[in-house]
């Protein structure tokens, strides 16, 4: 595919966006006109539309951008590192982890996964989140190194971690019978049930410096995309940046995982679509890579909510439903 | 004076040793070119030099300061290195990748300089690429994509270059090609350049000095003319060859050879 100049990729991306925020807030059970949306967040709505507006769809809105922006710098960064566009925090078990940690902690608070948490249990969930993903991160890292990184092998490691993390989740909840299993697995799938403002103050200045601080960093990402020897002779120290960036990944996949649940397939695919669109060079890939991963997130929850409405599915699930036939593509298209 | 200088340097992948005790010392300011044959150790001692392999003991010196003793992005200002066939990350531009030579010059936040641009512009009229800047390295020809790499590791603005095999995979006139846009920086620039080469004609044409390793030893050292004989290649490559000076008697020439009997 030929490269398209970055100013109109991303007007034409930025546009898609504007679509689907209006869509997100106007459709619903209670629908609402693009003109009302503007009223109400100027302050000048019905009481129905300021609740649905300001304290529903808003709120879960900014958790969605959080997490797919979390997830697509998360799976971008994860590709570089690994060399391997088929890498993603979701494939290689650091959601995984997170999620686990997560079930752990809740289990232990309370046997009712659909009741709000706690004021105390939303800040230290996502701490929970991070050390887990933390810890399967560091497992598969270590696994997969002896004197330095091979990227072949962590991700077949991390492949293999995923499935027993994923064994370890389903016996964990199986325990505790029929009814709870059903509802951490909506939780496990991936979905934004329930996110409100409690969730988006936390995890929206969490994402907002996480992917500042990425994006400050395109340059060694950029040279982490050669091969090593060219890294090393550019001065770039390989095993330093490598667990640095990894770090990042935990950060920000971990507290994606927190609030959503295992949202997968979007940190693999928009990472790669944004590659298609403008190249590998990182500062402007990682941008459209959110864009991406947003306009991908809001579409999905959007269907999600309503299409078989009042029963909501897991976004995750319907980003699978989308995620799979396109990672089927691309392994059909590897050479 | 002395570009790079080596101490007594082992290098082992795991119990095989490579380079065995070696001593040498690269002359600044000259073309020169490391011959030998297969496992040698030619483009382990490259490496080792780039830093890009341990030793297992001895001392490297890059303009007379000891490696070890130096910060990474410091010793990438002062050598850049190209190693044998450079994985290129896929849809990027020349212009992009050339830019990624200004890495180790560069601070951690901002993007490229006033000169930063004009170093890169340099390097891309060196290579004569400029028509290609904005074209994608997949779609280049095999030697104008080797001029890429080479114009990346110019923008790196370094006074030692060093390059493992640039011309493998290259029909004649790209090997060429390559090696006379690295003869014209080492003569207008004064910037040292060392090769690992198959070619032997082409070595002794370009090099103004030759190493000729064997078995991770040091077999002959010095202008073409004094070390590429008949002896010496029978001793590193194990053929009898017949040489001859070039039209110009300015170097010798490998006519003919064969292997050695007996």
């Amino acid at each position: 595919m030929k490269k398209r100049s970055f100013k109109i990729t991303t007007l034409i991306l930025l546009s898609l966006l504007c679509i689907s925020l209006i869509l997100y807030l106007s459709w619903g059970s209670y629908k609402i006109s693009p003109l009302d949306i503007v009223k109400t967040i100027l302050g000048q709505g019905t009481k129905m539309q300021n609740a649905a507006i300001l304290n529903n769809r808003i709120p879960r809105m900014l958790v969605g951008i959080s997490v797919g922006i979390a997830l697509s710098t998360a799976g971008a960064l994860l590709q570089t590192i690994t060399k391997n566009e088929l890498a993603d925090s979701g494939i290689i078990g650091i959601n995984a982890g997170a999620a686990a940690a997560a079930v752990i902690f809740i289990s232990l608070k309370t046997n009712n996964y659909y009741s709000e948490l706690g004021d105390l249990s939303i800040y230290v969930l996502p701490f929970m989140a991070i050390l887990g993903a933390g810890v399967s991160a560091t497992i598969i890292y270590f696994l997969s190194s002896r004197d330095r990184v091979r990227p072949k092998r962590l991700l077949l490691i991390g492949l293999g971690i995923n499935a027993g993390l994923n064994a370890f989740i389903t016996f964990f909840t199986f325990r505790g019978g029929v009814s709870d299993y059903n509802r951490v697995l909506i939780w496990i799938s991936g979905s934004l049930w329930g996110a409100g403002w409690n969730y988006a103050k936390i995890i929206m200045p969490l994402v907002i410096i996480m992917f500042t601080i990425v994006l400050i960093n395109y340059k060694k990402l950029d040279v982490l995309n050669l091969s090593d020897e060219h890294a090393i002779c550019l001065g770039l120290n390989l095993n330093k940046e490598r667990k640095k960036f990894l770090t990042f990944v935990v950060i920000l996949s971990g507290g994606a995982t927190a609030f959503a649940g295992n949202v997968g397939f979007i940190g693999l695919i928009s990472p790669h679509i944004a590659r298609k669109l403008v190249g590998p060079y990182h500062k402007n890939f990682l941008i459209i890579s959110a864009i991406i991963s947003v306009v991908i997130i809001l579409f999905a929850d959007v269907v999600s909510r309503n299409l078989f409405s009042p029963i909501e599915i897991p976004v995750g699930i319907t980003i699978s439903i989308l995620g799979v036939p396109y990672f089927i593509y691309l392994m059909m298209k590897e050479k | 004076m002395e570009a790079i200088s080596v101490k007594n340097l082992s290098v082992a992948y795991e119990d095989n040793l490579i380079i065995d005790n070696m001593n040498l010392s690269i002359p600044k300011g000259e073309i020169s070119i490391i011959i030998g044959a297969n496992g040698c150790g030619k483009s382990t001692l490259l490496k080792t030099i780039a830093r890009i392999i341990k030793p297992k003991s001895g001392e490297i010196r890059i303009n007379e300061k000891n490696i070890k003793k130096q910060k990474e992005k410091h010793i990438a200002t002062q050598i850049a290195f190209l190693p044998q066939g450079p994985i290129c990350p896929s849809g990027i531009t020349v212009r992009e990748l050339v830019s990624y030579g200004r890495f180790p010059h560069q601070k951690m936040i901002g993007g490229l300089s006033i000169h930063d641009k004009e170093i890169m512009e340099w390097a891309i009229d060196e290579t004569g690429l400029k028509d290609f800047e904005d074209r994608e390295i997949d779609s280049l020809s095999g030697g104008q994509r080797q001029r890429a790499w080479i114009a990346m590791t110019l923008a790196q603005e370094t006074d030692i270059i060093m390059l493992d095999e640039p011309t493998t995979y290259l029909d004649m006139s790209y090997q060429l090609e390559v090696l006379e846009v690295l003869e014209r920086l080492n003569k207008k620039n004064n910037i040292t350049v060392v090769i690992v080469l198959h070619e032997l004609n082409n070595a002794c044409r370009f090099a103004s000095n030759i190493i000729g390793l064997k078995q991770g030893k040091i077999i002959c050292i010095g202008n073409p003319t004094e070390v590429i004989t008949t002896e010496n290649l029978r001793e590193i490559y194990g053929i009898d060859v017949k040489l001859q000076l070039s039209e110009n008697k300015k170097y010798p020439i490998c006519v003919e050879y064969e292997l050695m009997r007996g």
